[in-house]
C-alpha cells in the first residue's frame, strides 16, 4: 500500500507539473498583456512600460518560466516575514516553502488568496455533494424499488429535467423563487458568521446538486436494477433475508462502485471550483477566482488555480481508487 | 397528464413572475425637511472588483469612486466638471503659466489625526510619481519640472514640486500644460497619511484627508469595502451618512432585486430590460435619471492597413452608418458625430460632424475606386475585412448592425469575437487590425484628453499604441499642441473645434455612439445627483429612510441556525 501511495504521489506531482507548464505556455502565448490590464485599458504606452518592469514581464518567457518554477517550492529556514520581504509571499510547511508570488491585480501573495478561498470552495462542494449524494441516491433506489410505477417516471423525468437545465438558468430561477420571492435565504453572498455561511451556500449547493443529483438518480436506479437480478441477490432474497437487507447490504453496496468513481472525480472537479454558481451567487471561491483571473489575465493566481484544480482531479482520483477497495474485496487481491 | 398540467402551471407561474411589476419604491420619511439629516449608511453595489484602494496605482472607474470618497485633492471636479479649490484655501498660476501655487486650508486633519501640511503633499506626490511605483497615470505629469530626472532616479526629490512654508506648495512644470489642474484633480497624486511612507508599499492601509475612512477590516478583497465617516473631515457638517458599504461583484439581476428589497439604495449597472422597465414606470421615473457622458464609442480604422489606408473609404465607412439604428440598441446610447463630448470643452454646438447618408458613402466608395451598386450588389471592396470585436453584449451587437450596414455600400466584414485582453493586445499592435470597434472613457472633462491619446502621432507605438488608427496629421498635431499650452479658453475652443473638423473629415474613426448609465435610486436617498466626472458621487447626500427596515431574509434558516457564531 505505502509503495502504491508513493507511486501515486510521484504520478500526481507529474501531472500537476505537466498541467502547469501547459498553462503556463498558453497563459503567455495567447496574445495578451497582463501589464496593461493592471494599467488599464487607456493607460499611457510609457506608464503600461513601468507597470510591466514592475511586474518583472519585461524579462523572456523563458526567464520567466524558469524563475516561476525555481520559487515555486523551494527549501528554506527563513521565516515568510513581512510582505515585502524575499519570502513574504511564501506559505511555508517547516522549511518547505510554496511561493506562487503576488498577485498582479490584488497585490497580494497567491498563497494568501488561495488560502481563504479554497475553504469556501471545500464548503460548497461538500454542500453540493450532500445534495447530490441525498437527493440522488435517494431517488435512484426509490424509482429502482417502484420500477415502472408513476414515482419511477416521474423520478426518471425530473432527473432529465435536472440534466438538462443549464446552471445559470437553474440558479437564478432558485434565487427568484427561494430568496427574491419567498425572502427564505440570501440572495447572494458569504455572510460573516457561521450562521449566515450556512444559509448562504444553501442556494449554490443546490443549484450546483440538483444538476449531479438528477445524473446520480439514473446511475444508482440502472446500476440498482442490473444488480437485483444477479445471482447472488436473488439468491439472498430465496433465502427468505429481508427486503431492507437485500437492499442495502447486496444490492446497493455493489451498486455504489460505480457511483464512487463518479463522486470521486465530481468532486475533484467541484473543488477546482464551480465558475458560474461561484460567480452568479457572489460565492468567494476559486471558481471566481479563476474567471477574474483569466479576464485579467492575472498569470500568478491563473496558475495557482490551475495547481488546486489539477491537485483536487488527480487527489480525488486517488481515493477514488482506494475507495474501490474497501468497497470491493476483489479489487485488493 | 394531471402532472404535466401541474408543471406547465409551475413554469407559467415562474415565468410570469420574473416579469412581474416592479416593487414600489421605499419613500422619504420626511418629504418636508429639506436641509440634510445626519445618519445612516448607503448601500451601494457593483459588478466588478475593486483592485486598489492607493490613489497611486488605481486604474479602475470604481478605484476613482471609492477614492473620492476616502482622499481629498488639492483641487477637484464639482458636479459640473468644473475645478474648485478643495485642500487648498486657494491657488494662482503665474504669468508665464508654468508655477502653481497652492496655499493648503489650516487645521485639515487626516484619517490618522495628523494636520495636513505641505510637506505631505510634496511626499506623496513624490510617493506616486516615483519609478517604483507601478502607477498607470504618472505620464499625466510628465510636465513638472525634474520628471524625468526623478523617473531616472537621478534625482532624489522631484525638483518641480516644492513645499514653500508649512502651508504653502508650488507646483512648477517645464512649459505651460492647460490640462495640469484638471489632470492634478484626478485622484493620482491626492496626500496620502504618513504611514504611506515615501515610497510605495502593497501592504499600506488607506488613509487620507477625504469625508470617509476604511472602517477597520473595512475591504474584504472580491467582497465587500466599508467606510465610516471621518469625523474629522475639515468641511465640518460633511460628510451626512455615517458609512458607505460597497458591495463587491454582484450581478446586475440580483443588485434590482436588492433595490427592490430596499438592501441597496442604488443602481447604476441596470440590464437592458431592466433600463427600460424602470425608465418607464410612473413609480420609479422620478427617481432616474441618465448619468453625463464620459465615454466615446466608434468603428476605428486603421489608416495603415487596405482598404482604409483611403480616406475615401474611411469617410465612406463614415457616411453609411445609420447611427439611430445602433442608438436604439441600448435605451440610454446618445448618437454622437463629433469627437467631443457635450458639455466639454471645444465642442461646437452648430457642426454637424459625421452623419448617416448612404448616398454620400456610395459616392465616397467610388471615389476611393471601389465602386458599389446596391441593386445588383456588385463591386466594392473584393475581400472580407475582419472586425474585431470583443465579447460583450453591446459591441458584439453594434458589431453585427455594422456588419449589416457596410455591406451595403461594398464592404464585407467578417467578425471576430475576442475576449478583452486579446481585443486590446491585437487593436494596439501596429499593423494588426484594419477595423475594430473602439471606446474610449474621460479620464478628465476636457478635449485634450480625447484628441491627444488617441489621433496625435506622438500616441502612436508599436504595441500597446492608444491611438489604435495610427493617425497621423501634422496639422492636427500643431493644433493639439498649442491647446495643450494655450492659457485663454477661448482659443483652446477655437483650437480643438479645428482639430474637431480634421479628425472627422478625415474619419480615422467612425464615430457612433456615447452610453451613459441609466442610475435609479431609492426616494429616501436625498440629493443623490449626477457627476460630470465620477459614479456614485455622494457628496451632500443624505438618508431619509424613517423607520422602514428592511424585511427580513433568511427567516427559516436564521432562527435555527441563528445560534452559530
Amino acid at each position: 500500500m505505502t509503495r502504491y501511495l508513493l507511486r501515486r504521489a510521484v504520478w500526481t506531482a507529474l501531472v500537476v507539473w505537466a498541467v502547469l507548464t501547459l498553462a503556463f505556455i498558453v497563459n503567455n502565448v495567447v496574445p495578451s498583456d497582463p501589464a496593461r490590464m493592471v494599467a488599464g485599458a487607456q493607460a499611457r504606452p510609457r506608464d503600461v512600460d513601468r507597470v510591466r518592469e514592475q511586474l518583472g514581464l519585461s524579462q523572456p518567457i523563458a526567464v520567466q518560466y524558469g524563475r516561476f518554477m525555481r520559487r515555486l517550492v523551494h527549501f528554506s529556514t527563513a521565516r515568510r516575514g513581512d510582505a515585502s520581504g524575499p519570502h513574504g509571499a511564501c506559505a511555508t510547511l517547516g522549511w518547505l516553502h510554496l511561493d506562487f508570488g503576488k498577485s498582479y491585480q490584488r497585490r497580494r501573495p497567491v498563497v494568501d488568496i488561495i488560502g481563504e478561498r479554497l475553504p469556501r470552495t471545500v464548503m460548497l462542494a461538500l454542500a453540493a455533494m450532500l445534495v447530490q449524494v441525498v437527493v440522488g441516491v435517494g431517488l435512484g433506489m426509490l424509482a429502482a424499488a417502484k420500477r415502472g410505477s408513476l414515482i419511477d417516471h416521474a423520478s426518471v423525468g425530473a432527473s432529465l429535467l435536472g440534466v438538462s437545465a443549464p446552471t445559470f438558468l437553474l440558479g437564478l430561477l432558485l434565487q427568484f423563487v427561494l430568496a427574491h420571492k419567498l425572502r427564505l435565504l440570501p440572495l447572494d453572498g458569504y455572510g460573516s458568521t457561521a450562521a449566515e455561511h450556512l444559509a448562504c451556500v444553501v442556494l449554490p449547493a443546490l443549484t450546483l446538486g440538483v444538476a449531479g443529483a438528477a445524473y446520480y438518480t439514473r446511475l444508482v436506479r440502472d446500476e440498482l436494477i442490473s444488480v437485483m437480478k444477479l445471482d447472488h441477490v436473488r439468491t439472498a432474497i430465496a433465502k427468505g433475508m429481508s427486503p431492507a437487507r437485500v437492499w442495502f447490504r447486496h444490492a446497493l453496496r455493489n451498486a455504489l462502485v460505480p457511483l464512487i468513481t463518479v463522486l470521486g472525480l465530481d468532486l475533484g472537479a467541484l473543488v477546482g471550483g464551480a465558475i458560474v454558481t461561484e460567480t452568479l451567487f457572489r460565492w468567494p471561491g476559486i471558481g471566481a477566482l479563476s474567471v477574474s483571473a483569466l479576464l485579467d489575465r492575472d498569470g500568478p493566481v491563473i496558475l495557482a488555480t490551475v495547481v488546486v484544480t489539477s491537485t483536487a482531479i488527480v487527489l480525488s482520483n486517488v481515493l477514488v481508487d482506494a475507495s474501490y477497495a474497501l468497497l470491493d474485496p476483489r479489487v485488493k487481491r | 397528464m394531471r402532472s404535466i398540467r401541474r408543471l406547465s402551471g409551475l413554469t407559467f407561474f415562474l415565468l410570469s413572475g420574473c416579469n412581474e411589476p416592479l416593487s414600489a419604491p421605499i419613500p422619504t420619511a420626511h418629504p418636508e425637511l429639506d436641509a440634510p439629516v445626519r445618519g445612516g449608511v448607503l448601500h451601494l453595489a457593483t459588478t466588478f472588483d475593486l483592485k486598489s484602494l492607493d490613489p497611486a496605482t488605481s486604474a479602475s472607474a470604481l478605484d476613482a469612486e471609492l477614492l473620492e470618497m476616502i482622499y481629498a485633492g488639492l483641487v477637484d471636479f464639482d458636479a459640473s466638471g468644473k475645478i474648485f479649490a478643495d485642500l487648498s484655501e486657494n491657488y494662482s498660476i503665474s504669468g508665464d503659466a508654468r508655477t502653481y501655487a497652492f496655499r493648503l486650508r489650516r487645521g485639515v486633519l487626516m484619517h490618522d489625526g495628523e494636520e495636513l501640511t505641505a510637506s505631505d503633499v510634496k511626499r506623496s506626490i513624490e510617493r506616486a510619481l516615483h519609478p517604483e511605483t507601478p502607477s498607470p497615470f504618472a505620464s499625466f505629469y510628465d510636465r513638472i519640472e525634474g520628471f524625468q530626472d526623478y523617473t531616472e532616479k537621478k534625482s532624489e526629490h522631484l525638483a518641480g514640486v516644492r513645499s514653500t512654508g508649512r502651508y504653502d506648495v508650488e507646483i512648477r512644470l517645464r512649459e505651460p500644460d492647460a490640462t495640469f489642474l484638471a489632470a492634478l484633480a484626478m485622484p493620482s497624486l491626492r496626500p496620502v497619511c504618513k504611514s504611506a511612507g515615501e515610497r510605495f508599499d502593497d501592504a499600506w492601509s488607506p488613509c487620507g484627508a477625504g469625508p470617509f475612512k476604511l472602517a477597520p477590516g473595512g475591504w474584504q478583497p472580491s467582497r465587500s469595502v466599508s467606510l465610516v465617516r471621518h469625523e474629522g473631515y475639515f468641511r465640518t457638517n460633511e460628510p451626512y451618512l455615517d458609512g458607505v458599504v460597497y458591495t463587491l461583484g454582484m450581478n446586475a439581476v440580483t443588485q434590482r432585486f436588492k433595490l427592490e428589497a430596499g438592501e441597496i439604495d442604488v443602481f447604476r449597472e441596470l440590464t437592458q430590460l431592466d433600463t427600460t422597465r424602470f425608465s418607464a414606470d410612473p413609480k420609479w421615473r422620478e427617481f432616474g435619471f441618465r448619468e453625463t457622458a464620459r465615454n466615446l464609442l466608434g468603428e476605428g480604422m486603421n489608416v495603415e492597413m487596405p482598404p482604409f489606408d483611403n480616406v475615401e473609404v474611411r469617410r465612406a465607412v463614415a457616411a453609411a452608418i445609420d447611427r439611430d439604428e445602433l442608438r436604439r440598441l441600448r435605451g440610454t446610447n446618445l448618437v454622437i458625430q463629433t469627437r467631443v463630448l457635450p458639455g466639454v470643452l471645444g465642442r461646437d454646438p452648430g457642426f454637424v460632424g459625421q452623419r448617416f447618408d448612404r448616398a454620400a458613402a456610395l459616392e465616397h466608395m467610388r471615389l476611393a475606386g471601389w465602386p458599389f451598386d446596391p441593386a445588383t450588389g456588385t463591386g466594392g471592396w473584393p475581400t472580407p475585412i475582419t472586425y474585431v470585436v470583443t465579447q460583450s453584449g453591446l459591441s458584439e451587437f453594434t458589431a453585427q448592425v455594422i456588419q449589416q450596414q457596410l455591406a451595403k455600400i461594398g464592404l464585407r466584414i467578417e467578425l471576430k469575437l475576442v475576449s478583452f485582453p486579446t481585443y486590446l493586445a491585437l487593436t494596439q499592435r501596429r499593423h494588426s487590425v484594419a477595423i475594430s470597434n473602439q471606446g474610449w472613457n474621460q479620464d478628465f472633462p476636457d478635449p485634450a484628453d480625447f484628441f491627444e491619446p488617441l489621433f496625435s502621432t506622438s500616441a502612436i507605438n508599436e504595441e500597446s499604441s492608444n491611438n489604435t488608427s495610427f493617425y497621423s496629421n501634422d496639422r492636427l498635431d500643431a493644433l493639439l499642441a498649442r491647446g495643450r499650452r494655450a492659457a485663454d479658453p477661448r482659443e483652446r475652443q477655437r483650437l480643438y473645434d479645428d482639430a474637431d473638423r480634421i479628425v472627422v473629415d478625415d474619419a480615422p474613426w467612425a464615430l457612433t455612439l456615447s452610453y451613459p448609465l441609466y442610475v435609479v435610486h431609492q426616494p429616501y436617498l436625498r440629493r443623490y445627483r449626477d457627476h460630470a466626472v465620477y459614479g456614485n458621487f455622494i457628496g451632500g447626500t443624505w438618508l431619509d429612510r424613517g423607520a422602514t427596515a428592511v424585511a427580513k431574509r433568511a427567516g427559516v434558516l436564521g432562527s435555527v441556525l441563528g445560534g452559530l457564531r
